[in-house]
């Protein structure tokens, strides 16, 4: 028996420094949350999986491009996509539409929402918007938050911990996890967006699709490495609970089949000859491609508790926020935090909620976990993404925003 | 937008880098990474973050809808399956539990 931090079937050691191109620099060990990285300087160095995230901080951020990822399922995606038994849908994460461009010569930054519908529905994807599932988790998450607050201020026993913590980014809730067991009755129960689509897609959306669930193949497209291992946790596999328990006799799947990154949605293209920068707008196939904006901004830091406020105030005051766009949770400061008042009809009296978002996480958690720790945290709701600036800038994006590796091999 | 903004910015930097790697990588066996790199390293993060952000800030400028709660899909998905949130449905499908690690073993 010895300790590790991975489950049974959880991809492990996805994130390896590949020994003969490591020039140990030292770059990576500034970029990764949780000094996982060994080596001396000029020695070739390497990662202690049990600490490591998966979140490829370091692997956008090697100057030699001497850190790799282990795992793709880029061949597996592109048979599934020929079968024609098979219906591939394809869940967009937000931060992609900003980032996928830039593969193809497009500006950085530019919002290619339709191209990349259109990318998708040539190469054979059903199109799923994550946003979609984004702002079905802020229906769950926000309930969940209100539902703490309320059970709080009334001293309910079972209450629920406060603060909450937005539980949506896999690099965060691993490190939890792995080093602060304490606190995870502080999350929120809520999956992640690609989790709740993953499952959504196999359950409601096989009426939806009229096809049998086993036929369903997830291919969810992230901005994050992250997000291949939080796809592989054993308990994510619960369309296929839902069926057994209605009767199916089927053997086990998971909720998502696949992940690909970003740079991983763009060679595929690639591969299909798709070129996404002169690909005609597509406006989606189905219901699950309706979002809203504040599904949207889940993809950047802030954005995740930007869009719960719009949909807290509106239940707890009846009435929507007269200016949508909340500055205070934008931004690249570290840890920024805000005040609400707002009148709550159901507890009949002015509450204040105190809330904060991090980001960056390997250099700004701790002095916030302390606190909470030591029952002495100001806030009620935290939002927590493990990457510099959340998602956009993920370990899955392309490399420096021109779509390839800054130094290459020299 | 932004389109290659900041390339010549970079090439300078890039151009050194690169000479002092073909030099330095030669006889210098602890290659240390020169000075600037770490600063001028996160200047551009900063700055591709920032283009992204703006991206999806004009996502949610543009959408017809912009509150999660008036996204007339979920409003369906709930009506015609899911119940509500934090219903019996929610709880089977749409929520998890967490794993302490540090009791795990194999
Ligand atoms: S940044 Fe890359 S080259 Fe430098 S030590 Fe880390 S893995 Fe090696
Ligand atoms: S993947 Fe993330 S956690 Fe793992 S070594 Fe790299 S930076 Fe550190
Ligand atoms: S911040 Fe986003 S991209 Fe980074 S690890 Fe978390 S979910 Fe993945």
């Amino acid at each position: 028996m010895t300790a590790t931090t991975y489950q049974p079937g959880e991809i492990q050691g996805l994130i390896k420094i590949n020994a003969s191109k490591c020039k140990g620099c030292d770059a990576c060990k500034q970029f990764c949350p949780t000094h996982a990285i060994n080596g001396a300087s000029g020695a070739v160095h390497s990662i202690d999986e049990d600490k490591c995230l998966s979140c490829g901080q370091c692997l956008i951020n090697c100057p030699f491009s001497a850190i790799e990822e282990t795992h793709s399922a880029l061949e597996t995606v592109i048979k599934k996509l020929a079968d024609k038994n098979t219906t591939v849908v394809g869940i967009i994460a937000p931060a992609v539409r900003v980032a996928i461009g830039e593969e193809f010569g497009l500006g950085t930054g530019e919002l290619v929402t339709g191209k990349l519908y259109g990318a998708m529905n040539q190469a054979g994807f059903k199109i799923f918007d994550c946003n979609f599932a984004a702002d079905l988790t802020i229906m769950e998450e926000g309930s969940e938050f209100i539902h703490r607050l309320h059970a709080n201020a009334k001293g309910e026993e079972n209450a629920g911990a406060l603060p909450q913590f937005t539980s949506c980014c896999p690099g965060w809730v691993r490190y939890l996890e792995t080093r602060y067991p304490a606190l995870l009755p502080n999350l929120s129960t809520a999956k992640s967006p690609q989790q709740m689509a993953g499952t959504v897609a196999k359950t409601y959306g096989a009426k939806v699709y009229q096809m049998q669930p086993e036929n369903i193949f997830t291919v969810s497209v992230m901005p994050c490495t992250s997000k291949k291992l939080e796809a592989s946790r054993p308990e994510f596999n619960s369309a296929w609970q839902y069926h057994q328990e209605h009767g199916a006799n089927t053997p086990s799947y998971q909720d998502i089949d696949a992940v690909l990154t970003t740079r991983e949605m763009a060679q595929l293209l690639k591969m299909l000859d798709i070129d996404l920068a002169n690909t005609p707008e597509y406006q989606g196939d189905s219901l699950f491609s309706e979002y809203t904006g504040a599904g949207t901004i889940f993809g950047t830091t802030g954005g995740v508790m930007e869009a719960a406020l719009r949909t807290a105030h509106k239940v707890l005051t009846g009435t929507e926020m007269a200016k949508l766009e909340f500055e205070p949770v934008r931004g690249l400061k570290g840890v920024k935090s805000a005040s609400v008042s707002l009148f709550d009809t159901e507890l009949n009296q002015n509450v204040t909620v105190n809330v904060a978002v991090v980001h960056d996480m390997g250099n700004n958690i701790e002095p916030v976990l302390r606190d909470v720790m030591a029952g002495t945290s100001p806030y009620h709701f935290i939002e927590v993404m493990n990457c510099a600036g959340g998602c956009v800038n993920g370990g899955g994006q392309p490399i420096e925003g021109k779509g390839s590796s800054w130094l290459g091999n020299i | 937008m932004n389109k290659k903004k900041h390339l010549f910015a970079e090439d300078s930097f890039f151009l050194s880098r690169r000479k002092f790697m073909a030099v330095g990588a030669a006889f210098v066996a602890a290659l240390a990474i020169p000075i600037g790199w770490f600063t001028s390293k996160l200047e551009r993060r900063n700055e591709y973050i920032k283009a992204r952000s703006q991206g999806l800030y004009k996502d949610d400028s543009l959408a017809k809808k912009r509150v999660s709660h008036a996204n007339p899909a979920v409003e369906k998905y709930y009506k015609e399956f899911g119940g509500e949130p934090l219903g019996h449905t929610s709880h089977e499908l749409l929520h998890t539990h967490f794993v302490d690690r540090t009791k795990l073993s194999s």
